[in-house]
């Protein structure tokens, strides 16, 4: 119906025929995936224009992070850095992937805001941007994990496959967390300030720099923390260890319900947010 | 291209306006202390209508301007006729591809090289990259920057800049063609240029819509005429009679 060829717009309203165009609109940027591919590409080559390290400057200040925090807090918790430095490495560049996701996803829609008001693109387009954006970093930022699991020889006993499930698990939750703080901050200007402060937060709240070890298996801090679930179905099986089955239960019940709520949302204000701009 | 067409029954479009207030999340969660109380207001925004129960039926061939006084809804019909906007009330169908020449800046990257723009821009109209890389030449040579192409756009002088967001935004195929007043570009060489490229995609678009104020260039690339008054449309007349319409005034 969308193919570029015929375009139809109305002010037909009712449920599901919302849902329809909300769906339509999903379509649509599949249809056009490559364009969001090439905005995002677009975002970190501009971003980084002129730097010759460009993107590794970032990994580079992560390197150094992991470096002193995995000797300092190494020492002062007393474990043994070959232990606690490729848990810190990891914490950190995943944690950057879910922090980076959620807070660009505040200015998808609100970056757009000239391109959404004269064209025809569809706004899940711009989603995927910023999924792809944070994708693309992270492929910088593999270069640490890489050199840990060489550095502590971690490739011996990691397993890979959960790893990768861990991450795809993830990105399907970021997705749906970053569009709906997207239509949110296109309405509501506190909400960016909002979630930066909840993912700052979140930080020390997840075992980024600090090894739950020191709860008992499934506490509440753990369990209710969604990140901690991200983080650990890709960092335990990396690590050599076994990530909780649970936490892979809980992603996945998150993603259906969570992406229900977005999309619902999302077919709600559909109409409206090109005018939240 | 015969059943390139546009049909507008009906349209009505109406503008929140969220005050720079209604944007905090503070008053919205105040509100809800308040109980229904409000009424009517309870949206927390101000409507504007911008165009109301607008028919309008185009074919292949049709070549209509709008005029109307600033903020009469000219540019705001060209946009829900790219798509931008979902109307309120009634329907647009558009058959054919649509290219909206509404803002030459758009999706423009200061920062980045001519032929990166080139590119970016071509993707957001819609092209592939192999096809982005076909007209690249003929994109590269129109604009006449030569060797300029590799530096970054925000090097250019503002005329510069004008030929490469033309360049571009001419490039595409289209079966109906949105524009917005922004013709004149560029030095005397190049407005030349720029006409005989604006007619031939004219020539090949089946359908134009122009908002001008310009009657001179109405007269010139048109056919029909419609005038738009606080979001309500006249009929649509040949270009023959503009001098009417304006003078309805």
């Amino acid at each position: 119906m969308e193919s570029g060829q015929h375009m139809l717009r109305t002010g037909r309203r009712g449920t599901s025929f919302e849902f329809r165009m909300a769906l339509n609109d999903l379509a649509a940027s599949f249809h056009r995936r490559g364009l969001a591919w090439s905005l995002a590409w677009h975002d970190v080559v501009s971003r980084y224009r002129g730097s010759i390290l460009g993107p590794f400057w970032i990994t580079i200040s992560m390197g150094l992070m992991v470096l002193g925090i995995g000797l300092l807090y190494g020492k002062l918790f007393g474990i043994s850095v070959a232990e606690f430095m490729p848990h810190v490495a990891m914490g950190i560049v995943f944690f950057g992937l879910m922090s980076g996701t959620i807070n660009e996803g505040c200015e998808t829609f609100v970056h757009a805001a000239s391109m959404l008001s004269q064209t025809a693109l569809p706004m899940f387009t711009f989603v995927w941007r910023t999924v792809l954006r944070n994708l693309i970093n992270l492929a910088h930022h593999a270069v640490i994990i890489v050199g840990v699991i060489v550095v502590f020889g971690l490739w011996r006993e990691m397993s890979l496959l959960p790893a990768i499930g861990g991450l795809l698990l993830t990105v399907v939750n970021l997705a749906w967390i970053s569009m709906l703080v997207a239509i949110a901050s296109a309405r509501f200007r506190d909400i960016p300030q909002f979630v930066m402060s909840v993912m700052q937060f979140a930080i020390f709240m997840t075992p980024v720099f600090w090894i739950a070890d020191a709860f008992p298996d499934r506490h509440a801090f753990l369990t209710l923390n969604p990140f901690y679930h991200m983080l650990t179905t890709i960092r335990a099986p990396l690590l050599g260890q076994e990530a909780d089955g649970l936490s892979y239960v809980i992603l996945a019940i998150m993603a259906v319900l969570g992406w229900a709520l977005t999309f619902s949302v999302f077919a709600i204000t559909r109409r409206r947010i090109v005018h939240f701009l | 291209m015969t059943d390139v067409s546009i049909q507008v029954t009906d349209l009505t479009l109406r503008f929140p306006v969220y005050g720079v207030d209604a944007k905090s999340l503070k008053k919205n969660l105040a509100r809800v202390t308040v109980g229904g109380r409000l009424g009517a207001s309870q949206t927390g925004a101000t409507e504007v209508t911008a165009l109301s129960h607008l028919n309008l039926n185009l074919r292949a061939g049709d070549r209509l301007g709008l005029i109307g006084h600033n903020g009469s809804g000219k540019t705001t019909l060209l946009r829900t006729l790219s798509g931008a906007y979902e109307p309120d009330e009634g329907q647009i169908e558009v058959r054919g591809r649509i290219a909206a020449l509404l803002d030459l800046s758009l999706g423009l990257d200061p920062s980045a090289t001519g032929v990166d723009n080139i590119r970016l821009r071509g993707r957001i109209a819609g092209m592939s990259s192999r096809e982005i890389e076909e007209k690249m030449d003929e994109i590269a040579e129109f604009s006449g920057l030569g060797p300029f192409l590799a530096m970054p756009m925000k090097t250019y002088s503002a005329g510069m800049q004008a030929r490469l967001a033309f360049a571009v935004a001419t490039a595409v195929e289209a079966d109906v063609l949105l524009m917005d007043e922004w013709i004149s570009v560029g030095d005397a060489d190049f407005q030349k240029l720029a006409h005989r490229r604006l007619l031939n995609l004219v020539e090949r678009a089946g359908i134009l819509v122009l908002s001008s104020h310009d009657a001179g260039l109405l007269r010139l690339y048109c056919n029909k005429v419609m005038r738009l008054d606080g979001g309500v449309a006249s009929e649509v007349k040949d270009i023959r009679r503009l001098d009417e319409l304006l003078a309805a005034a």
